[in-house]
């Protein structure tokens, strides 16, 4: 007979106020003891999903069992309590806290006004990382200790808590080739002892490895679950995108040009003060796009911003077509002819209050051709200007006068890129160019970056999608710890020397 | 289309809650005035008659609003950038302190208006560099130097320019510099116009010129701000000295555009209180200038028929201020419309 | 010599009261995440209702009790704006400003048919327990020690104060452990608005004596410059406390001493503790860091 599931999700329907429909009626199940892959692209609805199942987001409708019972989450707390406990992407620590008090908070022991047992909860904590062989520090403040740890520090709060079910969203986005092997060893020992994993993921061979079973969900349904030894990469990824996925760019060769932005020994400091960039050296030519790949978190970020005039540059020399632009501010580099594509558009790129027509000269508003006398704004002709970006990139919208934030986040991407490009920019810098846009929209950025190489502009093009980077780019660099592992062509290498090069670890051979 | 939709109703809500929040403050200051033991209906309807019964009534009306119209601005040019500047009462003082000081030199009231101006530029100095080279926050910053500048006004007003005729004020702005009446026998001047220009020419400003898109980017978002080439520090800069020049102005034609006295009076009596009462109609008025102006009117109506409201029911004038009090915090509330809509349906 | 430093001294103690407590209310208010700059109106209010309740009861302590809740009530009110109905953090608190102006002015009318100012009868006051030749000592200064050191235990050795702090730093950690976010940081704001009412009673029943429409003087603003100053600390507040109760002291000192004026014109000296907090404010920026969600609303998306 088989054993009833420990979680059971049925029919949840999540439809978000603003009439977003994440998910349309999901059944989901996960059998005690087994790591369950819940795979699916951004957007599918998996951190959705995994939220109602830990008690952040109440759902639309559905219903959701634990251990044969049907429960309501109303809190957190009430899926804690049932034995469901989730790790978050982005880590829910208090920064200024260390270890031990980011573990205990809210289990704290007694009432509220005595004093907290630090004693007691320490040799609670070092049992429970004794039992799991792995250790944290726990009285240094976390925003010191390195991501990996942070990590570890999230699972024990989770752990501490006695949770039967752990969930993880996109664990490994963090962390190195290393770091992610010693995650999988921790999980593995985790179910040695019982416990039951689901592990959200959109990167196919971590799911290959770790996982016993594999739901995969696509546009808030879902399409199968199977048996991870049965299936294969390219069947999961079918599943997921809902076509043969093409994995090339057409892609003619190409010569490339002069040197167009040249970095010189560049050291740039992060938001701690720590080095975040040290000693970069590099080129980008006309007619070339130039790939920065690697774990997020090793300066790529920095280094952007430096190149982009939003981040002060301590020492070295950034050189575009021959003139000196160290440390120019953004409105002089744009009039120079660099343009920017930002990492983050909700808070960057954009400017969510304002409309569409508005956005579509942010970085251009100063420009003769939209201005008159006494420093004033020509609207009839930004608004022209606005209408013509929408119809050469086929941007959804409901009018130039509609505020930003009503556009999807692929027609918004599409917005900022039709905008940089309208600048008739030497060099193009895109940061993320396709985080959390639809596979559509994703398609016809990667093309028309393409297409800006194919037109002799200058792309440096970072990205924490590998796959990106390995399609698009005619040269690469794996970035670590600031620095450039490595600067080779994609097709010279492979996967495993990537792998290695995002650990730090450089192939003598 | 859907869209439509939500842009008309981003424009209507607005005005709704700002009239809910309106109601509110007329109910709760109605009931504050029966357990006082007066009668709402007659303080209410003395109210009404003493702001626009009359062409007096109204003139007063105008003269009361045109210089919490100008403090408003300051309000709304600040806010619109992002930030608090709380500073126009202090501004005010100086500005009126400047204009009696040029007008005394020069008889012009051009010159009256032009001393309003400097002092307007000059004293927003201080908690615009505090704030872009310091970090102060502006809340902090320009309340202190309100008091400051409440105590060092009031030392050159009981000092250097004391009015050797008449101890309970200062010098006089000379009859030739004082701006024309708007109506005989009444205190509008030509003030009120003044005032309302300035109104037009900050939404002309905020809505039609490159500073003033830069102004409410670095507003709504001072990361992209950055990004899209705007310095904030700049902007920042710019929307104190713009607000001080309206509150400068403010001050000036109070003490150019007022009869009979045409002087700061003992203990600035006659010049405290507009830069919060500008507050208030700023919030109000959704710290849009046309708003402003609506919203400018009404306050100024809610001042001059308290006067009356005290002589004719005998209700203390400063009840107003509680109404006035309570319509702010009313309009404080997040979503008030939304709110009231659930209740109602109730 | 020894007299001035004395009465020095207990001048200092006595001014910083209101201000110290306010600062500790915001203090810990703060923690929570939640900004409130309508302190001053606090102040005010609960100086004019506290001098009510002492003269309706008879009872100064009943008056400091009455300013206390008069606080409590606004608090809950900006609590249930900005916490409940996330709504911005500042406007609330210049609304509570506005009113103020308004609800004292009126209220000195309405309820002592007097104009602008109420003498407390001296009867109804707080009464010294140290009495010196060169000036008194009021319980309350004990009182605002003793509520310090325990608000500073609280916050940093126990659940309450660990809690309370997390919501403000990151209130999502908080709110996926199950720590119910808006509960801590609606106590934490009705305990500042409480604090600066019994502050604000003090001005009217203890210290000054009097109810006018400008009794705060500032002082709300001032702590809020005391709490940066501090590094949102209660103990150190009491240091910025003591130096801002120091100049205030002496501002009011010398307009009760008009012989200064023959030196010093005496509105030169009642601008020193507003000039002495811009100064103070500008140089600890940077030095000190604000909890991490100060003043953002915490919705759970």
């Amino acid at each position: 007979m088989e054993e009833a599931p420990i979680i059971e999700m049925r029919g949840i329907v999540k439809i978000y106020p603003d009439g977003t429909k994440a998910l349309k009626g999901v059944d989901f199940s996960v059998k005690q003891g087994e790591i369950h892959g819940l795979l699916g692209e951004n957007g599918a609805g998996k951190t959705t999903l995994m939220k109602i199942l830990s008690g952040m987001l109440p759902p639309t409708d559905g219903k959701i069992y634990v251990k044969g019972k049907e429960v309501k989450f109303r809190s957190p707390a009430d899926a804690l309590a049932n034995g469901i406990g989730m790790v978050h992407q982005h880590f829910t620590l208090v920064e200024v806290f260390d270890a031990l008090h980011n573990i205990i908070l809210g289990m704290e022991g007694h009432g509220h006004f005595s004093k907290i047992d630090v004693e007691k909860a320490r040799k609670k904590l070092q049992d429970l990382m004794n039992e799991l062989n792995f250790q944290v520090p726990l009285d240094v403040p976390v925003e010191t200790l390195p991501v990996g740890v942070q990590q570890r520090i999230e699972i024990l709060k989770v752990l501490y808590r006695n949770v039967d079910v752990l969930i993880l969203d996109e664990p490994t986005s963090v962390l190195t080739p290393i770091e992610v092997k010693e995650l999988f060893d921790v999980l593995r020992t985790l179910k040695s002892q019982g416990k039951t994993i689901i592990f959200i993921s959109h990167k196919l061979r971590e799911v290959m490895e770790i996982t016993d079973r594999v739901t995969v969900l696509r546009k808030g349904e879902v399409i199968g679950t199977v048996n991870t030894s049965e299936a294969t990469p390219q069947l999961l990824a079918r599943m997921m995108v809902g076509r043969d996925v093409v994995l090339r760019i057409q892609k003619p060769p190409k010569k490339p040009g002069e040197p167009i932005l040249r970095v010189e020994n560049l050291w740039v400091k992060g938001d701690r003060g720590e080095d975040a960039v040290r000693g970069l050296t590099f080129e980008v030519k006309a007619g070339e796009i130039f790939g920065i790949a690697g774990v997020e978190g090793n300066g790529q970020t920095e280094l952007i911003e430096a190149i982009t005039g939003l981040r002060k540059i301590e020492k070295g020399r950034v050189i575009l077509n021959g003139k000196d632009i160290t440390g120019r501010p953004p409105k002089e580099l744009y009039n120079l002819g660099v343009a920017h594509i930002p990492e983050d558009r909700t808070h960057m790129g954009l400017v969510l209050d304002m409309t569409v027509a508005e956005n579509s000269v942010l970085g251009l508003h100063w420009r003769r051709e939209f201005t008159g006398m006494l420093n004033s704004i020509k609207w009839v002709r930004v608004k022209k200007h606005a209408e013509e970006l929408i119809k050469k990139f086929d941007i959804i919208a409901p009018g130039v006068d509609a505020p930003v934030k009503s556009l999807s986040g692929g027609n918004q991407q599409k917005l900022i890129v039709a905008r940089e490009v309208s600048k008739e920019p030497l060099l193009i810098v895109a940061s993320q160019p396709t985080r959390g846009v639809d596979v559509a929209s994703t398609e016809y950025i990667r093309n028309y970056l393409v297409k800006l190489r194919n037109e002799n502009k200058a792309v440096l093009l970072v990205s924490a999608d590998l796959d990106e980077v390995l399609q698009l780019s005619d040269r690469m660099a794996i970035m670590y710890e600031g620095q450039f592992v490595g600067i080779v062509k994609p097709e010279e290498v492979t996967e495993e020397q990537i792998g290695l090069m995002m650990g730090g670890i450089k192939d003598e051979s | 289309m859907k869209a439509d939709r939500s842009m008309i109703s981003s424009f209507i809500k607005p005005i709704m809650e700002s009239l809910i929040a309106v109601v509110i403050g007329v109910i709760i200051g109605a009931i504050v005035l029966k357990l006082s033991g007066y009668s709402p209906v007659k303080a209410y309807t003395a109210l009404v008659k003493g702001a626009v019964g009359s062409a007096y009534g109204w003139s007063m009306t105008l003269s009361a609003a045109t210089p919490i119209i100008l403090t408003a601005l300051t309000f709304a040019i600040s806010a619109r950038t992002g930030i608090f500047n709380i500073g126009a009462e202090g501004t005010v003082y100086f500005g009126a302190i400047a204009a009696i000081v040029f007008t005394n030199m020069f008889a012009n009231p051009l010159w009256g208006l032009i001393g309003g101006i400097i002092a307007g530029i000059l004293w927003a100095l201080p908690a615009a560099l505090l704030k872009v080279y310091r970090g102060v926050h502006e809340v902090i910053s320009t309340i202190m130097l309100n008091w400051i500048a409440f105590y060092t006004a009031l030392y050159l007003v009981l000092g250097p320019l004391a009015n050797p005729n008449d101890p309970n004020k200062t010098l006089e702005v000379p009859a030739s510099a004082r701006l024309p009446l708007l109506m005989r026998g009444s205190e509008l001047s030509l003030a009120f116009i003044i005032a309302i220009a300035a109104a037009i020419i900050t939404y002309y400003i905020l809505w039609h010129t490159v500073l003033g898109f830069e102004l409410r980017a670095s507003g709504y978002n001072e990361r992209a701000a950055r990004y899209g080439g705007i310095n904030p520090k700049r902007a920042i800069i710019w929307s104190f000295l713009i607000g001080g020049i309206m509150s400068g102005i403010a001050g000036a034609t109070e003490v150019m555009g007022r009869p009979p006295s045409y002087a700061i009076s003992q203990g600035m009596a006659n010049i405290r209180g507009y830069g919060f009462d500008g507050i208030g109609v700023s919030l109000v008025g959704r710290n849009h200038p046309i708003g402003i102006i609506f919203s400018g009117i009404f306050f100024g109506a809610l001042k001059a028929g308290a006067t009356y409201m005290q002589i004719d029911a005998g209700v203390p004038l400063e009840m107003v201020k509680v109404v006035q009090g309570i319509i702010v915090v009313a309009v404080a509330v997040p979503g008030l419309w939304d709110l009231v809509k659930k209740v109602v349906r109730r | 010599m020894i007299d001035m430093i004395v009465s020095i001294l207990l001048g200092s103690l006595t001014a910083m009261v209101p201000i110290v407590l306010t600062s500790t209310g915001a203090v810990v208010s703060e923690r929570a995440g939640v900004v409130n700059i309508g302190y001053e109106g606090i102040l005010l209010m609960s100086a004019l209702f506290g001098a009510m309740f002492a003269e309706m009861s008879g009872s100064p302590w009943i008056g400091l009790l009455g300013g206390a809740f008069v606080g409590m009530l606004l608090g809950m009110l900006h609590g249930a704006i900005t916490v409940y109905l996330k709504g911005d953090h500042i406007i609330p608190g210049i609304g509570v400003n506005i009113l103020a102006l308004g609800v004292v002015a009126f209220g000195i009318t309405a309820i002592w048919g007097t104009a602008g100012q109420h003498q407390v009868p001296s009867n109804i006051r707080i009464q010294p327990i140290i009495n010196t030749p060169y000036g008194g000592l009021s319980p309350m200064v004990l009182i605002t020690f003793i509520i310090v050191f325990l608000t500073h235990w609280v916050l940093f050795r126990t659940p309450l104060g660990l809690r309370i702090r997390a919501v403000g730093e990151n209130p999502e950690a908080a709110d996926a452990l199950g720590v119910n976010v808006e509960r801590y940081r609606f106590l934490a704001t009705v305990y500042g608005a409480t604090l600066a009412g019994l502050g604000g009673a003090y001005l009217s029943v203890d210290w000054l004596g009097v109810v006018t429409k400008e009794i705060s003087s500032g002082r709300g603003f001032i702590a809020l410059a005391n709490m940066v100053f501090s590094g949102w600390n209660p103990v150190r507040a009491l240091i910025g406390g003591f130096i801002f109760g120091f100049f205030d002291n002496l501002s009011v000192w010398v307009r009760t001493n008009p012989a200064i004026s023959q030196v010093v014109p005496w509105q030169f000296v009642a601008t020193l503790p507003y000039i002495v907090t811009i100064i103070i404010v500008a140089g600890i920026i940077g030095k000190v860091r604000p909890p991490k969600w100060d003043g953002k609303p915490y919705k759970r998306e």
